[in-house]
């Protein structure tokens, strides 16, 4: 794939650990057991909370930038993200999915997240 | 069974002699494929079907089909494709004669990528170190993405795969790659924080839809 390369650092390692392993993505997607339908579901549920997780705490941000909050506030705020954020990773491990698994493709609108 | 590869002109020039490609016109179009491999999926064959992918590309504009399409036979392509050719032409026309190029970027060797916030600290340093990461993904996307969207038809920003700070896809006429490409070498010229990975030409994946 050396010519794929148009403009390429000397030192790609950093790249090559963000490509998700193409073996994984393929035995994902040819898989119709009862499993991975459960683990479809899980993926669509998690896909909402990850939503609007990411929409409440991108608007936490822009009430701390315009300084309406307390410095209590803020703690328990960043707080609960914080926690939210754990607890999501926790559950994308339970059902073995990625970051980008909870993101999706909506055609013209974009991607999701 | 048999497998799609791309939508492409017809006529258009003859077709590459790889893994016996047919084409299936319809309306002023055609399909491309061939009969489906009886092998297990697997990264060999993906890669092949991109190889294929990228023959058609290097003489002809075309739609890529995402891999893994299949039809019973060629009366069953050519049912599926009546009634889109209109819609199919206009995705054509949007991607002639340019390609796909590919820019990602990490932090270079020795400049910290934004932290992971730590799990032990408190809420408000949680909040500002997500606050920091953002901000130097915006920074970055205006940095890197305005000069090269602008020598780009279309452009599309993806989700970056940390440690990725920022990745987009590029819709880019044949002939702007090199200036492009070079436009790619100044901006890492100027930014030493950052390790840029320009990568393509690849069939237009990121806007073959709308």
């Amino acid at each position: 794939m050396r010519d794929k390369l148009l403009h390429a650092p000397l030192d790609l390692d950093p790249f090559a650990r963000t490509v998700p392993r193409i073996d994984d993505a393929l035995s994902r997607r040819v898989n119709a057991d009862p499993e991975s339908l459960e683990r479809g579901l899980a993926q669509l549920v998690l896909t909402i909370v990850e939503l609007l997780r990411q929409l409440m705490e991108r608007q936490a941000l822009r009430r701390i930038d315009a300084g309406s909050l307390t410095g209590e506030q803020e703690e328990r705020l960043g707080r609960t993200f914080m926690e939210l954020d754990q607890r999501m990773a926790e559950l994308r491990e339970e059902f073995g999915l990625t970051e980008e698994d909870l993101n999706l493709d909506l055609g013209p609108l974009g991607r999701l997240l | 069974m048999i497998e799609l590869y791309a939508i492409t002109d017809d006529p258009g020039p003859p077709l590459p002699d790889v893994a016996g490609l047919r084409l299936v016109p319809f309306d002023g179009l055609a399909a491309v494929c061939t009969p489906a491999s009886e092998a297990e999926v697997s990264p060999e064959t993906l890669w092949h079907h991109e190889e294929v992918v990228e023959a058609l590309m290097a003489d002809r504009d075309l739609l890529p089909v995402r891999y893994g399409t299949r039809l019973d036979d060629e009366a069953a392509v050519a049912r599926a494709m009546e009634g889109r050719s209109g819609e199919l032409a206009a995705a054509l026309d949007r991607v002639r004669g340019a390609v796909e190029l590919s820019v990602r970027v990490v932090a270079a060797g020795g400049t910290p990528s934004p932290p992971d916030p730590p799990e032990t600290t408190s809420g408000a340093e949680y909040l500002r170190v997500r606050a920091q990461a953002e901000a130097s993904h915006d920074d970055v996307a205006r940095a890197l993405h305005e000069p090269l969207a602008e020598r780009a038809r279309e452009s599309t920003e993806g989700r970056p795969h940390p440690p990725e700070l920022f990745r987009a896809a590029y819709l880019v006429e044949r002939a702007a790659i090199d200036s492009f490409v070079a436009e790619v070498g100044r901006l890492q010229s100027v930014s030493a924080g950052l390790a840029i990975l320009c990568t393509g030409p690849w069939p237009p994946y990121s806007f073959a839809e709308r």
